[in-house]
């Protein structure tokens, strides 16, 4: 089939329009209020509708839709609903968390700051490095994203086209920040939803309509025509599960927005952005459904290529360009969030904590390290998308690693025995058990296999304890996450190690639980709470429009 | 599934964005007036 192109000048003015528009929205944010927590927190003022949908912005990227997509191509009818609805449902299950970290520390900037107040400086620096190699690694794939994009629907090349993204990118998000960012994240999700609502169905009419699902279904195997596909769950939707509610502790975009919105609409932005995240992503991935239906061959082999290719094939020249915003605008919008997140991190948690003496941060000098940092982030993306390293599988990898530090985390926000040492301790534990076994360098067999069951069991009742924790206190997560250990305890024995992504995400989280809990329980000192509040409050020392 | 159920199955999502974004933009036109009567920034 024929796919159609945007030309040069077409293309360059599509970009030229969308990062035109969105540098002239954030010139209306006032410099005369710039300062340090503003550049990093926005005020902590932001309503509803912003801070909705900034949060539904910054959690759809263009790898997340491609990813959607190809789920539903590899795993058939339910593929899309294994990609996202377990990542919508973990910024509903964050939403608890998020609420008793808020009422912790009300002016924080970012979670590592807390971790400093709570516990100090190891603790501080390993969620700090982990967030910092997350966000640049998600830089880099919305580079990549977008350069390939351009490359797919244009005579531009993929460099010419990860340079233009960058440049656009980081204009309009040196000028102020997170105020920046969330202000054109607006923007960008009504392009975004928007042509999700125009795309997918004008893909399927432009397709044959009902008929494809008639013609098409000897295409597919009976594992993908079923809707309850184990195949789909256990390759895609368990190890997701156990990754993503990883990436809503260790990734700071989403602490970014949880301190900038208003402490009462917290509940309702978390709502929203759940069911709008959810909506959009599966939507997108039917599009991978309908390719699949269609016996489509992805371009040069790639499952990535499938979205942009379906949209090419069966969209006019309008609705093409109206595709090519929406990829832009979630590409966008997620790499403004990373520099944003990236300047907060190096400003409050490398300078503002530990550089300067206590109390005599300066701001003015903070805004300069906030903006050099996204100068050298954008540099660094660039450096890494050109080399087209596998990003997707790295931030994967960054997600299990992420999965280590929950219990970690989330236990030093509640529990006033966690210590320092608990922490650090279990969160390096979690992660020497956690490589070996996700790169094979141990073989799962024998009794090995046997002690990696079990904790891999144990795994699975810490991630849904502390679902249920969150929502419901401690009893019922306790109750829960034993009941889901003993559901699994039968079936799993002998049979998870054959899945070592999953099997290595649990361990991280079974080692690092059971750890942090046994030094904790070990331990006789006290943590008094009301002392984080005081410690992670403003760098600007003039008062706070509020 | 039969091919109607499996449309409305494809076709349902791009309903339920239809509905957020009607809430989103709801939501930020009423944060914009609000700004402009109290005379304040958005952000």
């Amino acid at each position: 089939m024929q796919l159609q192109h945007l030309g040069t000048p077409l293309t360059l003015f599509l970009l030229l329009l969308f990062f035109g528009i969105t540098f002239v929205i954030t010139l209306s944010i006032g410099k005369k209020r710039e300062n340090a927590d503003n550049y990093m927190t926005a005020g902590n003022q932001v309503g509803f509708g912003i801070s909705a949908a900034s949060m539904t912005a910054t959690w759809i990227w263009a790898s997340s839709l491609y990813a959607s997509a190809t789920s539903g191509y590899t795993y058939g009818v339910s593929g899309p609903i294994h990609y996202g609805l377990w990542g919508a449902l973990m910024i509903l299950f964050i939403y608890p968390f998020g609420k008793r970290i808020r009422s912790l520390a009300p002016h924080a900037h970012t979670l590592a700051e807390i971790l400093h107040a709570r516990h100090g400086r190891s603790s501080q620096l390993i969620l700090a490095g982990s967030n910092i190699l997350g966000s640049l690694l998600s830089l880099a794939s919305n580079f990549i994203a977008g350069g390939a994009l351009i490359a797919m629907l244009s005579p531009l090349s993929f460099s010419t086209g990860i340079l233009i993204i960058a440049s656009g990118v980081l204009l309009y998000t040196l000028w102020s920040g997170l105020r920046a960012s969330i202000l054109t994240d607006f923007i960008q999700v009504c392009a975004m939803l928007g042509a999700v609502i125009i795309i997918v169905p004008a893909v399927f009419l432009a397709a044959g309509g009902t008929t494809i699902f008639e013609t098409g279904a000897v295409n597919l195997t009976p594992e993908q025509q079923d809707f309850f596909s184990s195949e789909a769950f256990f390759n895609q939707g368990a190890p997701y599960i156990a990754a993503v509610l990883a990436y809503a502790i260790g990734n700071q975009t989403i602490a970014q927005r949880l301190f900038a919105v208003r402490e009462d609409k917290i509940k309702p932005t978390f709502i929203t952005a759940t069911v709008g995240y959810g909506a959009t992503v599966i939507g997108v991935g039917m599009l991978g459904v309908l390719a699949l239906y269609l016996g489509i061959e992805p371009m040069n082999g790639d499952p990535n290529n499938l979205v942009p290719q379906l949209a090419a094939s069966y969209l006019n020249v309008g609705l093409l360009c109206v595709f090519f915003i929406m990829i832009i605008g979630s590409m966008a919008s997620t790499a403004d969030s990373d520099l944003s997140a990236l300047s907060s991190i190096m400003m409050t948690d490398v300078y503002g904590r530990n550089i300067a003496e206590p109390g005599k941060a300066d701001p003015k000098l903070m805004l300069l390290i906030g903006r050099v940092t996204m100068i050298a982030a954008t540099g660094a993306a660039i450096y890494i998308a050109s080399n087209r390293l596998n990003i997707l599988e790295l931030l994967v990898l960054v997600g299990a690693i992420w999965g280590a530090l929950v219990f970690p985390v989330i236990a030093s926000f509640y529990w006033s025995r966690v210590s320092n040492a608990a922490f650090t301790i279990s969160v390096l534990a979690a992660l020497a058990v956690f490589f070996p076994v996700r790169f094979g360098w141990i073989e799962l067999t024998g009794t090995i296999a046997v002690i990696s069951d079990f904790l891999a069991v144990i795994g699975v009742g810490v991630i849904a304890g502390l679902m249920a924790f969150g929502f419901f206190g401690r009893r019922v997560g306790l109750l829960v996450g034993v009941i889901a250990a003993g559901i699994t305890l039968p079936s799993g024995m002998g049979f998870l190690h054959t899945y070592p992504v999953l099997t290595a995400s649990l361990l991280a989280y079974s080692v690092s639980s059971i750890l942090c809990t046994a030094i904790s329980l070990g331990s006789q000192t006290k943590f008094d709470f009301d002392t984080i509040r005081a410690e992670t409050g403003r760098f600007d020392r003039a008062p706070q429009h509020s | 599934m039969s091919s109607n159920l499996l449309s409305i199955y494809v076709l349902i999502w791009p309903v339920l964005v239809a509905g957020v974004l009607i809430v989103l933009v709801r939501a930020f036109l009423s944060e914009v007036r609000a700004a402009r009567k109290n005379g304040r920034p958005m952000i």
